[in-house]
Formats: C-alpha cells, sequence, structure tokens
C-alpha cells in the first residue's frame, strides 16, 4: 500500500511539475525562440483582434488570406477575426469582445465610426491600426499624440482620386470618347468610391476641354458631387462623353438591368468601374467593350484578363497590410514608431495596376503566395523598431518592381 | 360576377401599370421598348419576381413566415455551379442540380420545422444563418465566378425565361389545384383543426411545402447566377433581402386572385412589378428614388387594400 502511495505521490508530482511547465510557457511559439536578430520577441504570443467590415469581398479574403496563412505562420501571434460589422455599435461590440480575449492590439478594416475605436482601444490601453485606410485630417489632429493610435497605412483620398485619374487616362490617351462608369457606393457617400469617381470625371475634363457640370479640377469636382448629393448622371465633357452612369449596389432586376443596357449601349467603348467590375459589367459586356476595375488579384480577375473580359486591373496587394502589422507588433513590444514628433503615422500606398494578362499573372503569383509573398518576414524585420524616416521609405516604394528590388 | 367583368378585373392592373410607365417613358422622350434587351429585361425580371413570389407565398399563406428561401438560392446555386464546373457541365444539368439542390434544401428546411416545432420564423432565421454559413465555407468565402463560361451565360434569352415562367405556373397550378395534397393544403389553411380531424396529415403537407419552395428557389439561384456569371457570398442575413421584391407581387396577386387563379394573380402581379423595373431601366432612375417609389407603391396598395369599401363607396358616391 505504501509503495502504491509512493507511486501515487510521485506519478502526481510530475503531472503537477508538467503542469506548471505548461503553464508558465502557456501560448510560447513552437520554436520557443526568445528573440531574433531583429529584437522581435518571439517567446510572448501576441493576440491581435481584426475588424473587418467586410468578410466576403476578394480584396478582404486576401487581406486575410496574408495574415493567417503567412504572418501567424511567421511570428507568434494570434489573430482573431470579428464577425462582418456594419455599424459603430457592431464595432464597439467586437473590441469590447477582443479586450475580453487578452488582446493586445487591434488592426481595423472598418470605418463606420474610428474616433470610437480608437477612444475605445485607448480608454482600455490597447493599440490600435488602421489597415488600408485613413483618417480624415481632423481625426488625425485629434488621435497623432495618443500613444496607443499605432497610425494608418493605406490608399490616402489622393492616391484614391489618382487611380480614377489613371483609369480613364489610359484609356483617352488610347483616343477613346464614349464611356460608362460605375460609380460603386459613391451614392451611399464613400469618399474612396467618390474620389475615384472624381478623378475619371478630372481625366476626361482635361482630355474633353470640357467641364462635367461646371466642375473640371480636383477641388471643384469633389465639390460638384457632394454638391449633386453624391447622385451623378450623364453627360457631355467636351468631346468625351459620359453616355451612361450607374451607381450603387442594389442588386435587384433593375440595377441588373441597367448595367445590361449600359454595356448594350453601341456608342459605348469603355466600361469603367470604380470597383466590382467582375461582378457588374463583365456578363454583359460586348467583345468591342474595353472594362476596367479597382479590385484586387485573384485567379478568377486572371483569367478575366487572359480571356479579354477584363482589360485594365488596379489592385491592392494582400502583403500590403504587413508593415501596419509590423508597426503595431512594435508598439506592442515597446517599440512604437513614431515621427521625430512622436506622433502616429499618416502613410500613403497605391495600387499595382495591369493592363495585360501577363503583367496580371505575374503579381498575382507573388500577391497569392504563402511562401514567398510580397512582404516577407525577412523584409518586415527590418521595419521592428525602426525610425520614421525608414519606415515611410520602405512604404512608399509600393509598386511591383520596387518591392521585387527590396527583396535582392 | 360576369365572366367579361372577371376578365377585365384580373387584367386591369397590369393594363394599368403597363400603360402608366410607358406614358412615364413617352413624357421622359423614351421608348420603352427600343431593343430586344428591353423585352429580355423585362421577362427575366417576371421570371426572378414570379418564383420568389410563388415561394415565399406557398409558406407565407400557411402562416409560416420562411426567411431561408433567398439562402436556399444562394447555396443550390452554388452547389449545382461547383458540380457543373468541375464536371464541365452545361445549362440544362446545371438547372436540373440547382432544382434538385433546392428541393431538397427546402425538405431539409421543413423537417427541422417539424421536428424541433418552434415557431417557423425561429426556425427560418436559424436556417437561413446555416445555408449561408455552408456556402461560404465551401467556397472560402470567395463565391463562385464563372464569367469566362459563355455557355453558362448563353442561357439568359427571352425563350429560356418563357419556359421556366410558364413551367413555374403549370407546376403551382398542378400542385395547388388538382392534386390531393392541394386540397389538403387549402383545407388546412381554412381551419387546421378540422382538417387534421378529418385525417389530413399537417406535417407532411408542411414538408411538401417547403420542398416546392425549394425547388422554386433552386430555379430563382440558376437564373440569378446565369445572369451575372458570379454568385456573392451572403453573412449575417444578407439572403433576406430577396423576399421583400416578393411582397408587392404577392398582395397584387392576391387581389387579383378574387377574380381568377390566386396563381395567375401572381404572375400577373410579377408582371406589374417588371414593367415598373423596366421603367426604372429606361430612365436610369437612381437607387435611392427606386426605394422610395417602391416603398409609396407597396403602402399605397396595402392602405387601397385595407380600405377598399370605403374608397370604392366614395368613389360611387361621387358618380
Amino acid at each position: 500500500m505504501k509503495s502504491f502511495r509512493k507511486i501515487l505521490v510521485l506519478a502526481l508530482s510530475f503531472v503537477l511539475t508538467f503542469t506548471l511547465a505548461a503553464c508558465s510557457g502557456g501560448g510560447s511559439s513552437e520554436g520557443g525562440s526568445s528573440a531574433s536578430e531583429g529584437g522581435i520577441d518571439d517567446s510572448k504570443n501576441v493576440k491581435i483582434g481584426v475588424l473587418v467590415a467586410d468578410a466576403t469581398g476578394a480584396e478582404a479574403l486576401a487581406f486575410r488570406s496574408y495574415y493567417e496563412n503567412y504572418i501567424a505562420k511567421q511570428y507568434n501571434v494570434t489573430f482573431m477575426y470579428s464577425d462582418e460589422l456594419t455599424d459603430a455599435a457592431a464595432e464597439a461590440s467586437a473590441i469590447d469582445n477582443f479586450i475580453a480575449n487578452n488582446c493586445k492590439a487591434i488592426i481595423s478594416f472598418a470605418s463606420s465610426d474610428r474616433p470610437a475605436q480608437i477612444r475605445k482601444c485607448a480608454e482600455n490601453k490597447v493599440y490600435y491600426a488602421v489597415a488600408t485606410g485613413t483618417l480624415s485630417d481632423e481625426e488625425y489632429a485629434e488621435f497623432k499624440d495618443n500613444e496607443y493610435y499605432v497610425g494608418a497605412i493605406g490608399p490616402d483620398l489622393a492616391t484614391e482620386f489618382q487611380a480614377g485619374y489613371d483609369m480613364a487616362k489610359f484609356y483617352l490617351d488610347q483616343g477613346k470618347t464614349k464611356f460608362a462608369i460605375f460609380g460603386g457606393a459613391t451614392p451611399y457617400y464613400t469618399d474612396m468610391h467618390i474620389y475615384r469617381t472624381a478623378g475619371m470625371l478630372v481625366a476626361m475634363c482635361e482630355a474633353g476641354g470640357g467641364t462635367y457640370n461646371g466642375a473640371s479640377d480636383f477641388g471643384s469636382m469633389i465639390g460638384k458631387i457632394y454638391e449633386m448629393n453624391c447622385q451623378l448622371e450623364p453627360a457631355k465633357i467636351g468631346s468625351v462623353e459620359v453616355v451612361s452612369y450607374i451607381g450603387g449596389y442594389d442588386f435587384d432586376d433593375a440595377w441588373f438591368g441597367k448595367l445590361a443596357e449600359a454595356a448594350n449601349n453601341p456608342n459605348v467603348e469603355v466600361l469603367l468601374t470604380v470597383g466590382s467590375g467582375l461582378d457588374t459589367f463583365a456578363a454583359f459586356k460586348q467583345e468591342s467593350q474595353q472594362l476596367a476595375t479597382v479590385d484586387s488579384y485573384t485567379s478568377d480577375a486572371v483569367a478575366a484578363m487572359k480571356s479579354g473580359v477584363l482589360n485594365y486591373l488596379a489592385g491592392k496587394y494582400s502583403a500590403s497590410i504587413g508593415p501596419i502589422f509590423m508597426a503595431t507588433l512594435s508598439a506592442v513590444q515597446g517599440k512604437p514608431i513614431r515621427t521625430a514628433n512622436g506622433e502616429a503615422l499618416a502613410l500613403s500606398q497605391g495600387y499595382w495596376v495591369a493592363t495585360s494578362a501577363e503583367e496580371a499573372e505575374k503579381f498575382y503569383a507573388v500577391d497569392s503566395s504563402t511562401e514567398d509573398p510580397a512582404y516577407t518576414r525577412a523584409m518586415l524585420d527590418t521595419l521592428f523598431g525602426a525610425s520614421y524616416d525608414d519606415f515611410a521609405k520602405f512604404v512608399s516604394a509600393y509598386s511591383f518592381e520596387e518591392i521585387q528590388n527590396l527583396k535582392k | 360576377m360576369s365572366k367579361g367583368k372577371r376578365l377585365a378585373c384580373t387584367a386591369a392592373i397590369p393594363l394599368l401599370v403597363c400603360v402608366i410607365t410607358n406614358l412615364i417613358c413617352m413624357a421622359k422622350g423614351v421608348a420603352m421598348f427600343e431593343s430586344s434587351l428591353h423585352v429580355l429585361t423585362l421577362i427575366r425580371a417576371v421570371a426572378n419576381v414570379i418564383l420568389v413570389t410563388y415561394a415565399l407565398s406557398i409558406n407565407l399563406n400557411s402562416g409560416r413566415f420562411d426567411f431561408s428561401v433567398g439562402s436556399i438560392a444562394l447555396l443550390s446555386s452554388v452547389l449545382s455551379s461547383a458540380i457543373t464546373l468541375k464536371y464541365g457541365l452545361g445549362p440544362v444539368p446545371m438547372l436540373a442540380l440547382s432544382l434538385l439542390f433546392g428541393l431538397l434544401l427546402g425538405l431539409l428546411s421543413g423537417f427541422v420545422y417539424i421536428t424541433l416545432k418552434l415557431p417557423p420564423m425561429i426556425i427560418s432565421l436559424g436556417v437561413a444563418l446555416f445555408y449561408e454559413g455552408l456556402a461560404y465555407s465551401i467556397t472560402d468565402g470567395h463565391g463562385i465566378s464563372f464569367i469566362n463560361n459563355k455557355e453558362l451565360l448563353g442561357f439568359g434569352t427571352i425563350p429560356n425565361y418563357l419556359i421556366i415562367i410558364v413551367c413555374a405556373l403549370i407546376f403551382m397550378v398542378i400542385l395547388f389545384d388538382q392534386t390531393t395534397f392541394g386540397y389538403d393544403y387549402k383545407a388546412l389553411l381554412s381551419g387546421q383543426r378540422v382538417a387534421v380531424n378529418t385525417g389530413i396529415k399537417e406535417k407532411k403537407n408542411a414538408l411538401i411545402c417547403y420542398g416546392a419552395a425549394g425547388l422554386l428557389m433552386g430555379a430563382q439561384g440558376f437564373i440569378s447566377a446565369t445572369t451575372t456569371g458570379s454568385i456573392q457570398m451572403s453573412l449575417n442575413f444578407g439572403s433576406i433581402g430577396i423576399m421583400f421584391t416578393a411582397f408587392l407581387p404577392m398582395f397584387i396577386g392576391g387581389y387579383i386572385g378574387r377574380f381568377s387563379n390566386d396563381k395567375l394573380g401572381y404572375l400577373l402581379g410579377a408582371v406589374s412589378m417588371a414593367f415598373i423595373s423596366l421603367t426604372y431601366v429606361r430612365l436610369m432612375v437612381n437607387s435611392s428614388v427606386q426605394q422610395v417609389v417602391s416603398a409609396l407603391l407597396l403602402v399605397g396598395f396595402l392602405i387601397y387594400l385595407n380600405n377598399e369599401q370605403r374608397i370604392l363607396s366614395l368613389f360611387r358616391k361621387t358618380h
């Protein structure tokens, strides 16, 4: 009996010892390394909450894939994703959930009420960063000195304007003069789409030598769109014509009818879309027409470019959210990246533009890789605790070629 | 009521809508039918609306509010298109698969309802979430795209849509007016307790109702997918929206049904809605105006139905 007790005590001691060891090492990475060369502490798992407003879009899925299939495997981090958030109340609830789950930082793709998100995170001493977007000037002024606001990296509104401008100019330079425009969420006052549409219209004003309802430059065009309550209409712009304009995402019979109507207009040479080009015009497009869109690099988009259904694609690359992750991790691990004045990041990134199937295929191969994506760990590690200038320089080199050069 | 008067009352609403919408277009200097595309737009709208209206009305008339119809259309089209693309099939097999999956998903929804015995509204919300989630998981959230498949996209022609419309009408008339199931369905509508006491099996009847609604939504999912060449994912009840296109035709159909067959009424209600949709297209009405007009039409018609006698008596007095 005594020997049985001894064995039992011994066994319990082993169990206790291993349990304590497991608890003390809880969350450690598989490799168990304490710090990499760049100073990143890989010994402790960092939980990061991700707020998403779109869980089904191709772009959103590509971003998620980069974080989950590459970043989470390279670093000792765990990403917790929210549901699809449609309003400020849902965002606040999701943040509460992240905080309750011991998230040390939140990266946000949701924009219903960013100031409220930042305030809530700061109150709870949780770091907050904006992925693929920017704050307005007023919002930035309010939060730039907040130590828990890491910053924002993504296409700013000037970049969005330029994306629309470049798209229209590409076809105007080829002598095309008759356009149909899909304005996406412009009627819902979505800045990103308003600025892209404005860019297209300004390019047409310059090429056609006319005005769109009296507006012809950046400032006046944005003002004009808001003056029209974001409900745009076809117009002649000098020698160029917007033959048809459709806005909104109604997905009803009338909406599909309008898209088909625009694409079947024999005068329309080019179908310009601020987004969702494949889901809107692709099925109705005539062979003689050109289709251009802002979207992400997916296998469907590449196949569409190969078959000639899609002819111009400006896409965000999925790894573009790598630098904001590193800035967030840096802040969590005590090496925040701030300007010389201690202000938060506010950096812009642009798009990769493909005008041929070969280019699209090349971009997609890199963008979809989970082994060797556009921004690899080796590249991102150089940003850990980097100076603001170095960080900004890295982010500003966003073209495909520049990133390939950075890799070398 | 004489046959001629019944015929006139049956055709009055769609004819009136047709005349008014044509006049509006003419006033704006636009011809409603300028090319065959506009006929196609009209017929496609009729096909979409009538399938949803029939599917919704089957259970709604029995007091079962079914929020899952949109998710059945979504999931059945995802499953059928995935198989179609994998095996390189054409549009007809894809339609057959859509109908099959729609039927099975509808039956599953009905089975859950008769097994759990919870209020149908709650069951259908749960089923909608489940089917949406399943579609999302199957496609990894990416949806399905076949924009390069000209054969599947080529299904969207006027004769094909007309065949679907006629088949749906015949299916509804035979199932509800020519079969024992249909007579049982009507008996249950007029008094469930009495009907059950006479030996009618209400659970079996409900199950067939859910199956029929699923079958129709399978066809709707197929039309929707082959119109755009892509299937977008919906989460968190995103698929419910399609139900709302069916309310006005249902009320119009119910009204017309007083003078003729209610299935024909729903079809004429769908035709009326399609004329309104085509007017939005021809005049390029922006979506916010479109939504306000559609809501006003629905509310206006409901006000009329609820005050019909009072309005008619006022009309008689003035004459």
